[in-house]
């Protein structure tokens, strides 16, 4: 029994084993034969015998189970050592994209605004003079017209300047209270290092019952935006005049790039504008035919906030798919 | 509009009164100040009186001058400036005067002549240019001491002050608007020095001068008639001139424009001979044939028309004897619309009189007559013939209860009607919390409540009203636009796990590009009329040219793969926005690596179709029917989702690969609508065992395997949950015909499946097959 022990030792491989065990413990292996014996042997012995050789058989069992674990682990360290692979090899090979940065500003905004419980609007890029204009206070000859460089189309229709219009054919379709944003591109005859022919806004629009509405709700819900973008920034309005909206104001943020002890970026004042607003003009609403109404408004360059939070320096760069750009924002 | 400290001290009291101060009180009001600006004058620059001038002994071009500074010996000083000779009192740099950090005066010897100093010009002190030469000093800047220092002169070390104005405001184009609005916020008073003319003729305009009306104006004239000997400029008077950027040719011209610029008031001048008729009287004609439209005439002949222009030949000359001065007004809509409609030609005062000028014209009248007597030999007729149109102040009835709610912040009526007064509105109290405000003609952009309450808040402050939260009715506000918005963000985000970058481009693009790819254009009559450029003078009908475009130039930045998607709008023919997604690849499809042995494989055709629909979800493709000059016509198909085309994509055409100088790119164009994520239901889940099924069929070569798989689809068999073609095969055996091979997969809700259930599965759908594509086992 030793030597078929010492037998089965001496298979390396689980291959090898297996075949111990066939001619071992198979139907015509070396044990069965001895089981065989048994018929021939004496009534009196026999169970001795058997005793004896289930004995045996439980021991060169034990013996085969132990070496067959030996094997097996083996052979999985010999499989798992044939698969080793230098892994740093496989660092940074992500084909990841990017968003851009304006539309990944817009949402960023568009989700403070929805979560404030605006309605989200949108309306076309072609748009007539009374949506983007007359009915937003700007008569024909208004010097305020000149602020905003305009594309027309032949047929007298215009590539909307603001996202305003969006205010008014949204004020025209629905009833107050509204409370809406409208995101979307914007378009002015004006090329340079700050200027793009076309560029995004978003506006804002707050309409409820006469008296409703106050400056001060304008303040408050704009200081909370402006830190939700820009962090714990002070925030600072400026009277100024927009033709829709009176009282009118601009709103600043203390420079993000030097904490507000002056530098190029907000040449040396200490603070930067970032958007306009102000109390909806009465002839606003004269125009959309509301009345006894309140209401605030305001309105954002989205580029613009976008450079400041990423300290993109070309505007221009932002419209040319430029990936040494894009691939940074991964 | 330019402002400076020293100025605007002569309107209103700035004594000890910060850069700073100035600097927010104005920022305050809502005049926003751009820049704020000293000018420093460094120290040792001081007032020097000329001796004596002659000719450098060694150079012509020289001049050697003997200076008192003040000091105990005059200084010698080369002077290079031929206009030193005519001058009496100059800056003179000291020796160890640092002009600048790296020059510094020092004694020098020039062509064997000794120089202690320098005579300087305006630009070499930091100020701005005032012509050729150096700067003559006269006591317009202050009395003259010798040797004092040039920077203890503070109209000459000023603050430069540059104001960006809102179009509504017009009544600040002058720095006498300026002060007028700055006084109320530091809580100054306004300087008004009376004048009274030291020459002045007994003989009264009117009888000399006579005005011959035709029509009812509508607009305010002022005339004064002027005897001038000698006009001369000033020091002070240049160089404001020059900070405001102002340029005059003439010394009459400058006066004149300096006093606008102080008083707001339009004023021009004209040659008084050139209106003079038979009887020796000067006749100034005046008509207005429509509104807006006011003409002066010379003997019938127009020579300028009211806030808009004036003919150069009729204006006064520094030579001219008698001269007529104008002052006018008109209600600048007035204009704006009649310049509109005639497109008439504005001179340099047009943008001041289109914005509103300062209709109080014997401000302009006196001022500019305190110059002419400060500076030249003058001799005024007695009084001025003046022509008023008497026009209606407006009237704004204002509840005080309405401004407290619009600002959100109480504010006593006492207050607002201060704030009011101040300003220059008049105020008839009524009882309780109404007053009527009476708006002065200055304040043209001022005409309704909401005007009157931007007024008060911007005195009051914008910091000064508390943040105060608006309650509002809760309501749901999410609708179809916002929910929009959440799946584009959905796909963008997708498209950027499957490499993309997001592009964002003008929907202007290169009208001979869409020409020559062959797309369409919007139709000329609703084409853009003025673009922007050459190469952006069409409205988009593909996103595709802008996106090549981006590519040219990332490959040109050295990039070897670029991927890019972008979602906006491109119009139709009839000018239709319609929102789409575009996709673009081009060159490799890997970053080099150790693993791809520095050699990724380029872009292709399955790779792409993998990374589109894995940003989109599952899309059919059939041949494609898109015909343009960007497609190649043996890799490109239609795209179909819910059986409707709504795209393509495609392999770029190798013409227009080469000409865009690109490697291999890949495009694609889906309609925005078609990719929105659907709503789902789900399907109840089996818990028995399903089972694969193969079957090969022969089938007419004509058909595709998207044919098959649609009908498959479309003939709903019970417990078919899956099937998709594995193995198409043709030879010349087969003749017209081809093996296709099809995996099912087969499973039940109610029980695990038998042999028997599944054959007969199977030959039902063999049967279907058979009858609809005369398919045959193979």
């Amino acid at each position: 029994m030793k030597n078929l022990e010492n037998y089965m030792l001496k298979a390396t491989t689980l291959e090898a084993l297996e075949k111990v065990r066939v001619e071992l413990f198979g139907k015509k292996g070396l044990l069965s034969k001895e089981f065989i014996k048994l018929k021939d042997i004496p009534g009196r012995e026999k169970r001795a015998f058997a005793e004896n050789l289930n004995k045996q058989k439980a021991s060169l069992q034990k013996s085969f189970d132990k070496h067959y674990e030996t094997l097996k682990a083996k052979a999985i360290r010999a499989l798992l050592l044939s698969e080793k692979i230098d892994v740093s090899l496989y660092s940074n090979i992500s084909n990841k994209g990017a968003l851009h940065p304006v539309t990944e500003t817009m949402d960023k905004i568009i989700d403070y605004f929805v979560a404030m419980n605006f309605a989200v609007h949108n309306g076309p890029m072609i748009e007539d003079d009374f949506h983007n204009f007359e009915a937003l206070n700007l008569p024909t000859h208004h010097p305020a017209r000149d602020m905003q460089d305009t594309f027309f189309c032949n047929d007298g229709k215009l590539l909307r300047t603001h996202t305003s219009p969006v205010q008014i054919r949204t004020m025209l379709k629905e009833t107050p209270p509204i409370r809406m944003i409208a995101p979307g591109s914007v378009f002015r005859r004006d090329y340079d290092v700050t200027h793009t022919p076309m560029f995004h806004q978003i506006e804002g629009l707050v309409v409820d019952k006469e008296g409703v509405v106050s400056f001060a709700n304008l303040k408050s819900i704009l200081t909370d935006f402006l830190q939700y973008m820009f962090g714990d920034v002070e925030v600072r309005f400026r009277p100024s005049f927009f033709p829709f909206t009176e009282p009118s104001s601009e709103v600043d943020i203390s420079c993000i790039f030097c904490e507000g002890e002056g530098c190029r970026i907000c040449s040396h004042t200490g603070w930067l504008e970032v958007l306009g607003c102000g109390i909806v003009d009465e002839n606003v609403f004269k125009a959309v035919g509301y009345e006894n109404v309140s209401g605030y408004a305001f309105g954002l360059g989205i580029e613009r906030f976008a450079m400041l939070l990423h300290r993109i320096p070309d505007l221009r760069t932002l419209f040319e798919g430029d990936i040494r750009l894009l691939e940074q924002f991964e | 509009m330019i402002v400076t400290k020293s100025w605007l001290n002569e309107f209103v009291d700035l004594d000890r009164i910060e850069n700073s101060d100035i600097y927010k009180a104005l920022n305050s009001i809502g005049l926003e100040v751009d820049s704020i600006n000293d000018i420093n004058i460094p120290a040792g620059v001081v007032v020097g009186k000329i001796i004596s001038c002659e000719k450098h002994p060694n150079a012509d071009k020289l001049n050697l001058c003997q200076i008192d500074i003040g000091s105990d010996e005059n200084q010698q000083i080369v002077c290079g400036a031929s206009n030193v000779v005519d001058a009496e009192f100059v800056a003179v740099a000291t020796l160890g005067t640092k002009l600048s950090e790296d020059f510094e005066i020092k004694p020098v010897v020039l062509r064997e002549v000794e120089s202690n100093g320098m005579v300087c010009s305006a630009s070499e002190l930091g100020l701005p240019n005032l012509g050729d030469g150096i700067m003559i000093l006269d006591d317009s800047i202050g009395k003259l001491i010798i040797g004092k220092e040039l920077s203890e002169y503070k109209k000459i070390a000023d603050t430069i002050i540059e104001i960006e104005l809102t179009a509504n405001r017009g009544d600040c184009l002058s720095i006498n608007g300026v002060a007028r609005d700055l006084r109320v916020a530091l809580k100054r008073k306004l300087i008004s020095k009376p004048f009274n003319p030291l020459n002045v003729e007994e003989l009264h305009v009117n009888d000399v001068v006579n005005i011959n009306m035709k029509d009812f104006l509508n607009a305010d004239l002022s005339y004064s008639l002027v005897t001038i000997e000698n006009v001369k400029s000033s020091l002070v008077i240049d160089l404001r001139l020059a900070i405001v950027k102002i340029d005059s040719k003439t010394n009459i011209d400058k006066l004149l424009r300096y006093s606008t610029h102080s008083t707001g008031v339009i004023l021009r001048s004209y040659k008084g001979e050139d209106f003079k008729n038979e009887e020796g009287m000067v006749n100034i004609e005046l008509s207005s044939r429509e509104s807006g439209v006011v003409e002066i005439l010379s003997k019938a002949k127009p020579v300028s028309v009211l806030g808009i222009s004036q003919v150069d030949s009729i204006k006064a000359e520094d030579t001219t004897n008698k001269v007529l001065i104008e002052a006018s007004y008109i209600y600048p809509d007035l204009i704006l619309d009649s310049v509109a409609k005639n497109k008439f030609e504005t001179d340099e005062l047009y943008y001041n009189t289109s914005r509103g000028s300062e209709p109080e014209l014997s401000l302009g009248i006196e001022y500019i007559a305190k110059l002419l007597d400060l500076v030249g030999e003058v001799k005024f007729l007695n009084g001025t013939l003046d022509i008023t149109s008497n026009r209606k102040r407006d009237i704004v009835e204002v509840d005080n209860r309405t401004v407290c709610n619009i600002i959100g912040k109480d504010v006593t009526k006492k207050e607002s009607i201060t704030i009011l007064k101040n300003l220059g509105f008049e105020i008839d109290e009524r009882k309780d919390e109404i007053f009527i405000v009476i708006i002065p003609l200055f304040r043209h952009d001022v005409k309704n409540l909401q005007d009157i309450i931007e007024e008060i808040v911007r005195i009051i402050g914008i910091d000064n009203i508390p943040s105060k939260t608006l309650e509002f009715k809760e309501a749901l506000r999410i609708n179809d636009t916002s929910n929009r918005y959440r799946a584009k963000k959905l796909i963008r985000n997708r498209a950027v796990s499957a490499s993309f970058y997001e592009n964002l481009s003008y929907i202007f693009v290169d009208s001979k590009k869409l020409d020559k790819y062959g797309f369409d254009r919007v139709e000329k009559s609703l084409e853009v009329t003025n673009p922007i450029a050459d190469d952006f003078d069409a409205l988009r009908t593909t996103m595709m040219i802008n996106m090549l475009d981006a590519v040219k130039r990332n490959i040109s930045y050295s990039k070897k793969s670029i991927a890019l998607f972008e979602i906006g709008n491109i119009f139709n023919t009839k000018r239709e926005e319609k929102e789409v997604i575009s996709f673009i690849y081009s060159g490799q499809s890997e970053k080099e690596s150790v693993i791809n042995n520095g050699k990724s494989p380029q872009i292709n055709f399955e790779s792409f179709v993998e990374k589109v629909s894995s940003v989109i979800g599952n899309f059919e493709l059939v041949e494609s029917t898109v015909k343009n000059e960007l497609i190649h016509p043996y890799q490109s198909a239609d795209i179909i989702i819910n059986s409707k085309v709504v795209g393509y994509l495609s392999k770029l055409h190798p013409v227009a690969k080469e000409s865009y100088g690109i490697f291999d790119t890949f495009i694609a164009q889906i309609d925005f609508d078609a990719v929105i994520p659907k709503h789902i239901n789900t399907n109840p889940i089996s818990n028995f065992q399903g089972v694969y099924k193969d079957l090969s069929i022969v089938i007419n070569k004509k058909y595709t395997a998207i044919d098959v798989m649609r009908f498959i689809k479309e003939s709903e068999i019970d417990m078919l949950k899956d099937f998709y073609c594995v193995d198409i095969y043709e030879d010349e055996s087969l003749e017209d015909k081809k093996s296709m091979t099809i995996r099912f997969f087969i499973q039940s809700l109610e029980k695990t499946l038998k042999d028997k259930d599944i054959e007969a599965l199977t030959l039902l759908i063999l049967k279907r097959l058979k009858y609809n594509f005369m398919a045959k086992l193979r």
